[in-house]
């Protein structure tokens, strides 16, 4: 047996131990982190090597003597695999001390449960080599992270979150499976690899956009991103976590993976790409800036990075449909680099999200504030991954956004059609960049700096090793990628390898140069910065430093109400996005001369839900409305649509 | 290299000088004397001189915030062919490096307003994160631009030599716009009327100073220094756009350069002196205008020029 399957094994293990133990709190949990861990890290290693060696391997396994399921670990999957393992040992760390709650035994054995399930199938679906066996690992990883969402089921809230999550990812499900449907019509084999040279061109497009529904529901892409900001929230953070930064990305691994089989290297397909890349770019980090819930406003930050991927992934497709291979290479690179990149900065804000909500009870970033003077580790790493997730330098976010701006600016020379999607995507690109900058200094500025609003901002303390160092992990990690990304730039380069873009291996040096470049840039900068600090540490020997209240523009009596706070602090930015973002206010006026306690609040509604409600939901639901009559309760009738079927079957089949 | 290292050190020397090029044209509007040449050394030294009070409300990114926008300044003029003379640093992409270390200097000026917990420094830092976006979105346009010109990506492409003279005589129409786009970018990013008053005196009407209200000392002489050595590199390309020649002799070029420098600065000077601040609800749109006419600038250029 693959050392694969063996530490498959090994997470699952941990998980039915989790469901012996669960009387047990402590030994349960010791049991099922360790387990766990010690199979994601086996995996790791194992994905690593194969990474690599970048030998294939491929495994076979009979299900019901009708279909056989098999697996194949090519260099697409060991780049999956490497980010799935890393993130959830983390996570799985991070669980030990997140999980506290005693009195909840079962339902946290049944967590862990079904998080070893959640691993092991994405695994699973990024090595699965036929539809069946990516169907069905697609599914049970549909299952078990709906059983994760709805971990608190008490609150009616998170049941609709799970019940939301349910629908699309079933719809999704679907699409996919039209999508592989069509494939078998045309080629008559379950298997990725059988030829489908046969498909008219016309037909492959159509499969394409299927497929690109269907993991794009999963993926988080505009207008079916809808549940992510509401199944983010409900789950806890740990889960979040795993499900934002790697879940959403087996729908991009579903993308490219279709691609990959069709072989369809058509204009239409980049463009469709690019579009939707570009709007869900935008719109995501618009109503991320809208948020006042602290998850899910990262929850819609996952949408905006999700578009950045498929900006990148586009400008890829555009370079092979105008044949210039070097553009095909950046954006290909520049894409997958990102995968990496967003699931290292949003698992770490996710765990610093947890950790404040862990701590304060509230994920109401208007109730917070102050919080890096309490919290040193979680503040500096939030701070870190702030930076990285706007793109800045010297952290990893700027890396994979350098390679999708040059790969952009490659097309820049090419004809009208390349020129101008490429043109649209550079700008997309940097108004996301300047936005997320935007969002993420407010987050910042709001949650961890300036004095705390509530009570429960002012006592907090931070503790739980197991939650603090995985954070610290990921902070390096986004600093090491940051500035030497040569490493995760050939990873990246060589998962691009099986894509069948059909010509070998593209020549690497000059992307080595370009990430010389990067790493050069960067030491400048900190030795610029070191000659600074001397500066300043030789400025401020020997003076007298003083210690008072922030200057109050001449009022003496400042509380920390009256400090700035998240929506006044996005209020300009998303006026100018109205049309997109409807703002809805609600405050009762002032009356009289001794007026009564007022209050105000407001929140932005996002049009995909608000349209999809209207134009979708309500249709659907008047339409069965409608059909009710056919659900009578009569046993008789219904033995009668039984005998219709047949009848009917018998003349069409 | 050498001469780039000495022309770096220069600019650095010079920002501050050319700084108050701008205060003695306002004052000269004013019918006033106005202060002398070199007052932002001695403002500089002052500062340094000083010690610090900090909020107690501050945790160390207040203390970064400086010591970052400074470095991010003094960093990207390492990339820019000062005087026409090839920078110290150049590879390809570096104006997208050069962008988004501005950024970083942003975040941190934000992050260390954001620290004081004061209201108005809150409103300033919206505000910053607010308007560059649109001149980023204007930034990349331009570039488009030079791209499709020149086909490079770097800085020293564009600006070394006669390459600015190459840039007008293949589209000599977009680079008029370009120009103009150039100088409403330089404003808005400097904080520059009409976009933010640096003179004004009302808390609630500033971005820019209103943000670093609580530095004081040596932080505020970083920061300080850091908008001047700002200032200093994107009145550069304004005027290597205005005088796009090079004799090919350093110390010429540097007097040329110097004197082109200057007519940038004075134009920044007239601008603040006859023209009043916009509503702040009004300059999105004159941001805007800076987008569109680099917008107009590639459509021309792709339909007219090539």
């Amino acid at each position: 047996m693959d050392l694969f399957f063996q530490s498959l094994l090994i997470i699952c293990l941990g998980g039915f131990s989790a469901l012996t133990l669960w009387r047990k709190f402590y030994l349960m949990k010791v049991a099922s982190v360790l387990s766990i861990g010690a199979g994601c890290f086996l995996g790791l290693y194992d994905a690593m090597s194969k990474m690599i060696e970048s030998g294939q391997y491929s495994a076979k396994l009979s299900y019901l003597n009708t279909y056989s399921l098999s697996f194949r670990v090519d260099e697409l999957s060991a780049f999956f695999l490497v980010i799935i393992f890393a993130v959830s040992l983390l996570s799985a760390f991070y669980s030990f001390h997140y999980m506290e709650d005693s009195e909840k035994s079962l339902r946290t054995g049944v967590n862990y449960f079904f998080f070893s399930l959640l691993i092991a199938s994405m695994a699973l679906v990024v090595t699965a080599d036929n539809m069946i066996a990516f169907m069905l690992s697609w599914e049970i990883m549909s299952l078990s992270s709906f059983f994760l969402v709805i971990y608190n089921y008490e609150s009616g809230e998170n049941r609709k979150a799970g019940y939301l999550y349910f629908v699309f990812s079933h719809v999704g499900a679907m699409f996919i499976l039209a999508a592989f449907g069509l494939m078998y019509g045309h080629s008559g084999s379950f298997a990725f690899t059988a030829n489908l040279a046969a498909i008219p061109e016309s037909m492959k497009i159509l499969i394409f956009i299927l497929a690109f529904i269907g993991f794009g529901s999963k993926a988080g892409v505009f207008p079916f991103h809808i549940w992510l900001p509401h199944a983010h929230p409900a789950a806890p953070s740990h889960i979040s976590a795993l499900m934002s930064g790697i879940m959403i990305k087996t729908g991009i691994y579903g993308i490219l993976r279709v691609y990959a089989i069709l072989g369809h290297h058509s204009l239409a397909c980049s463009i469709i790409v690019l579009s939707v890349g570009i709007v869900t770019g935008i719109l995501g980090v618009v109503y991320a800036l809208g948020q006042n819930d602290i998850k899910k406003l990262l929850a819609y930050s996952s949408v905006e990075n999700i578009g950045i991927i498929l900006i990148g992934i586009g400008l890829g497709m555009l370079g092979m449909a105008s044949s210039n291979p070097v553009m095909a290479v950046l954006g290909f690179s520049g894409g997958l680099l990102h995968i990496l990149n967003h699931s290292i900065f949003k698992s770490l804000l996710f765990m610093g999200a947890g950790m404040i909500l862990h701590k304060t009870g509230t994920r109401s970033i208007d109730l917070l504030g102050g919080l890096l003077k309490k919290m040193k580790f979680t503040g500096t790493t939030f701070l870190i991954g702030s930076i990285a997730i706007s793109g800045l330098p010297p952290f990893n976010g700027f890396v994979s956004e350098f390679f999708i701006y040059l790969g952009g600016f490659k097309g820049v020379g090419m004809d009208k059609m390349t020129f101008t999607m490429s043109l649209l995507s550079i700008i997309s690109l940097a108004i996301i960049g300047g936005l997320a900058l935007a969002c993420f200094t407010r987050v910042l500025g709001i949650v961890f700096q300036g004095e705390p609003r509530s009570e429960a901002a002012r006592n907090v303390n931070e503790d739980g090793i197991s939650m603090i160092v995985p954070m610290l992990i990921l902070a390096f990690f986004c600093l090491v990628i940051g500035v030497y990304p040569k490493m995760f730039i050939l990873m990246a380069a060589k998962a691009m390898s099986s894509l069948n873009l059909g010509f070998s291996q593209a020549p690497l040096e000059p992307f080595i140069e370009i990430t010389g470049n990067i790493t050069c840039a960067a030491s400048i900068f900190f030795a610029i910065f070191l000659v600074v600090l001397a500066l300043r540490i030789f400025l401020y020997r020997n003076k007298t430093i003083g210690s008072s209240g922030t200057w109050g523009c001449g009022f003496t009596q400042p509380t920390p109400k009256m400090q700035y706070t998240g929506s006044s602090y996005a209020a300009s930015i998303l006026e100018f996005f109205k049309p997109f973002a409807p703002l809805h206010e609600n405050h009762s006026a002032i009356k009289g001369v001794f007026p009564e306690k007022t209050g105000y609040n407001s929140h932005i509604s996002d049009i995909a839900e608000l349209h999809l409600n209207n134009a979708v939901v309500r249709p659907v639901l008047y339409l069965f409305d409608k059909l009710r009559w056919i659900q009578h309760g009569d046993i008789h009738l219904y033995i009668g649509y039984i005998l219709l079927a047949i009848v009917l079957l018998l003349f069409f089949v | 290299m050498m001469e780039s290292i000495i022309l770096w050190v220069l600019a650095l020397l010079s920002a501050p000088f050319f700084s108050a090029l701008i205060l003695k044209v306002k004052a000269f509007f004013g019918g006033k004397k106005g202060p002398p040449l070199l007052i932002n050394y001695y403002t500089l030294i002052k500062l340094c001189k000083k010690g610090s009070v900090y909020s107690t409300s501050t945790t160390y990114i207040f203390k970064m915030g400086p010591m970052i926008s400074l470095c991010a300044s003094v960093t990207v003029l390492m990339f820019l062919p000062i005087a026409g003379h090839a920078p110290i640093f150049s590879f390809r992409g570096d104006i997208i490096f050069i962008l988004y270390l501005l950024g970083l200097g942003r975040f941190f000026t934000i992050a260390a307003a954001m620290d004081t917990a004061s209201p108005f420094e809150g409103m300033g830092a919206a505000r910053e994160a607010y308007f560059p976006i649109i001149c980023e979105a204007s930034m990349f346009m331009i570039l488009i631009l030079f791209y499709t010109l020149t086909s490079e990506l770097r800085l020293a492409a564009y600006f070394t030599g006669c390459q600015p003279l190459e840039l007008w005589l293949t589209a000599g129409s977009p680079m008029l716009f370009i120009i103009f786009s150039f100088f409403i970018v330089l404003l808005t990013e400097n904080s520059r009327v009409p976009v933010d008053d640096p003179a004004t005196h009302l808390e609630l009407t500033m971005i820019h100073e209103v943000m670093v209200l609580d530095h004081s000392g040596p932080d505020f002489a970083f920061i300080e220094f850091g908008s001047f050595c700002k200032l200093f590199f994107y009145s550069t390309f304004v005027a290597r756009l205005i005088y796009p020649f090079s004799t090919y002799n350093i110390v010429w070029d540097i007097g040329l350069f110097g004197i082109s420098l200057v007519a940038v600065y004075a134009a920044v000077g007239v601008m603040e002196s006859v023209m009043a601040r916009y509503r702040m609800d009004k300059v999105p749109q004159f941001v805007l205008t800076s987008f569109a006419l680099a917008f107009f600038a590639i459509v021309i250029t792709l339909e007219f020029v090539k």
